[in-house]
């Protein structure tokens, strides 16, 4: 995995964690460590609101756009990340 | 897993919703009373959650004109325009829509899901790029995400946030369609078109406005909330439906653009799907009528919805964030959300329960639609069932 990458990976980490524990959303629990692996639907069950909030934050947060269509084939952490590395690459 | 397997989250989300006794999105109307009034399980129930802002679907002209459509043209077109050719009254309604908005060019769907697929699945190519409130209707996402344009969300409402992306599509956002609503439905909350249309002559983009739940409601004409706020000649498509104050069903698109007359060979949800039956088109169009000749319907209409919005508020319910014939009731999770609709519905107030992920947020709420066919003993009748079940919220904390 090249840098950038990892280095985007490990935000979005940080990023899901505090959208878990805030406040608005007490019903979804961290189950275990969260890795590039972690699936947002079938580890945190999250409902597709909840998905689509999350990736207003992850745009936010880089200062990226991310299509919707590419969400189809995006589960994980990872998946997360490239999207994310591809917008930032322009 | 077997194919019909994911059947067994449906299943669950049934069994969840019927908990309280009734499940909210299958409630079947024994009788239609009226326009604000029907027959539920043998009880007789105000209707607060039908859309019906103008009341006219027992309008004795709409009627009239309906029934007089069916003696002379028959029950059904019996397939679409493009193969089976077209009655004249539908391409008339198509004519008197385009001059209702003061634009040049009408097309009629056959219902307004239609209008929204077809509309944008011939506007929006892949490659070409939209940018979509995130509240929009999904009508609106379903078009976009057909037409396989890249879709990009911006926060409900949120001027800022439409304008960070156009700012980062560059040269893009000259050929982008901005897509918005003029009333939400969900919550009665009007979009800041004057603002958006600035930004679309700033970048250079086209703008698309949903006026479904506000024509007949909004504007000096009922044209629609773009009418209110005065910015009609900035927008670049309307589109719109007649189940709502036309009281039928169907949808339109109508546009300054002479490109939209060529949009009809390019859209598969107008060119492979029936037109819509004679009575349909006969009483959408006297029904425009009404809503051009009497502007008391108007007047009617919004001082039940003011007297509803200002009710619940007296009673210390959390409302949407302004008055409209859309009035949405805070109620919090789910588990609350559902006893109360259930208790409204056997105090014999049918309204419509949205809970997440259908609502906006995390929370779930009641909706209420106003009607200018409300009497103002039925309004109160609303106020007072809601004020009786203030407890159940109050206990849930």
């Amino acid at each position: 995995m090249n840098t950038r990458i990892h280095e985007i990976e490990q935000r979005i980490k940080l990023l899901l964690a505090s959208y878990l524990e805030s406040s608005n959303h007490p019903e979804l629990e961290a189950h275990g460590e969260i890795t590039g692996e972690t699936n947002l639907v079938s580890d945190f069950t999250m409902d597709s609101f909840q998905v689509m909030e999350f990736m207003m934050e992850l745009e936010e947060a880089f200062d990226v756009m991310i299509d919707m269509n590419s969400l189809s084939n995006t589960h994980t952490v990872h998946d997360l990340a490239v999207i994310v590395d591809k917008d930032l690459s322009g | 897993m077997g194919l019909l397997d994911k059947f067994e989250s449906a299943r669950a989300i049934r069994e969840q919703l019927s908990v309280g006794g009734h499940d909210p999105t299958a409630v079947v109307m024994e009788q239609i009373l009226s326009p604000t009034e029907g027959i539920v399980e043998g009880r007789n129930t105000i209707l607060a959650g039908t859309n019906n802002y103008l009341g006219l679907t027992f309008d004795p002209a709409c009627v009239a004109a309906a029934r007089n459509a069916i003696e002379s043209q028959g029950t059904g077109t019996t397939g679409s325009r493009m193969a089976n050719g077209s009655f004249s009254a539908h391409a008339a309604l198509e004519q008197e829509l385009a001059d209702f908005f003061k634009v040049g060019h009408g097309m009629v769907f056959s219902t307004g899901y239609a209008a929204n697929l077809g509309t944008l699945v011939a506007l929006l190519n892949p490659g070409d790029a939209v940018l979509l409130d995130a509240d929009a209707h999904a009508s609106l996402y379903d078009g976009c995400q057909m037409s396989g344009a890249d879709i990009f969300r911006f926060r409900h409402n949120d001027v800022e946030s439409l304008e960070k992306r156009l700012q980062r599509l560059g040269e893009r956002a000259q050929d982008c369609l901005i897509v918005t609503e003029g009333l939400y439905s969900v919550m009665g909350d009007c979009a800041p078109l004057v603002e958006i249309a600035a930004l679309k002559e700033k970048y250079g983009a086209l703008l698309l406005v949903d006026e479904a739940h506000s024509l007949g409601v909004y504007g000096d004409n009922g044209c629609g909330v773009a009418e209110a706020q005065g910015v009609m000649d900035q927008v670049d498509f309307f589109v719109g439906t007649f189940s709502k104050s036309l009281g039928a069903m169907g949808g339109f698109c109508v546009s300054r653009h002479p490109e939209l007359d060529l949009l009809r060979y390019l859209s598969r949800p107008f060119i492979f799907t029936a037109s819509s039956s004679p009575s349909i088109i006969a009483s959408t169009h006297e029904a425009l009528k009404q809503v051009k000749g009497r502007p008391e319907l108007r007047e009617t209409l919004w001082r039940n919805a003011d007297r509803l919005y200002q009710g619940f508020n007296e009673l210390g319910f959390e409302t949407g964030p302004e008055v409209s014939p859309v009035v949405a009731v805070k109620l919090g999770a789910k588990e609350a959300a559902l006893p109360f609709w259930n208790q409204l519905l056997e105090k014999g107030v049918y309204t419509n329960l949205m809970v997440p992920p259908a609502s906006p947020d995390q929370h779930s709420y009641i909706r209420c639609s106003v009607s200018a066919a409300h009497s103002r003993e039925q309004v109160e009748q609303i106020i007072e069932a809601f004020g009786s079940l203030k407890h159940l919220l109050q206990a849930d904390g």
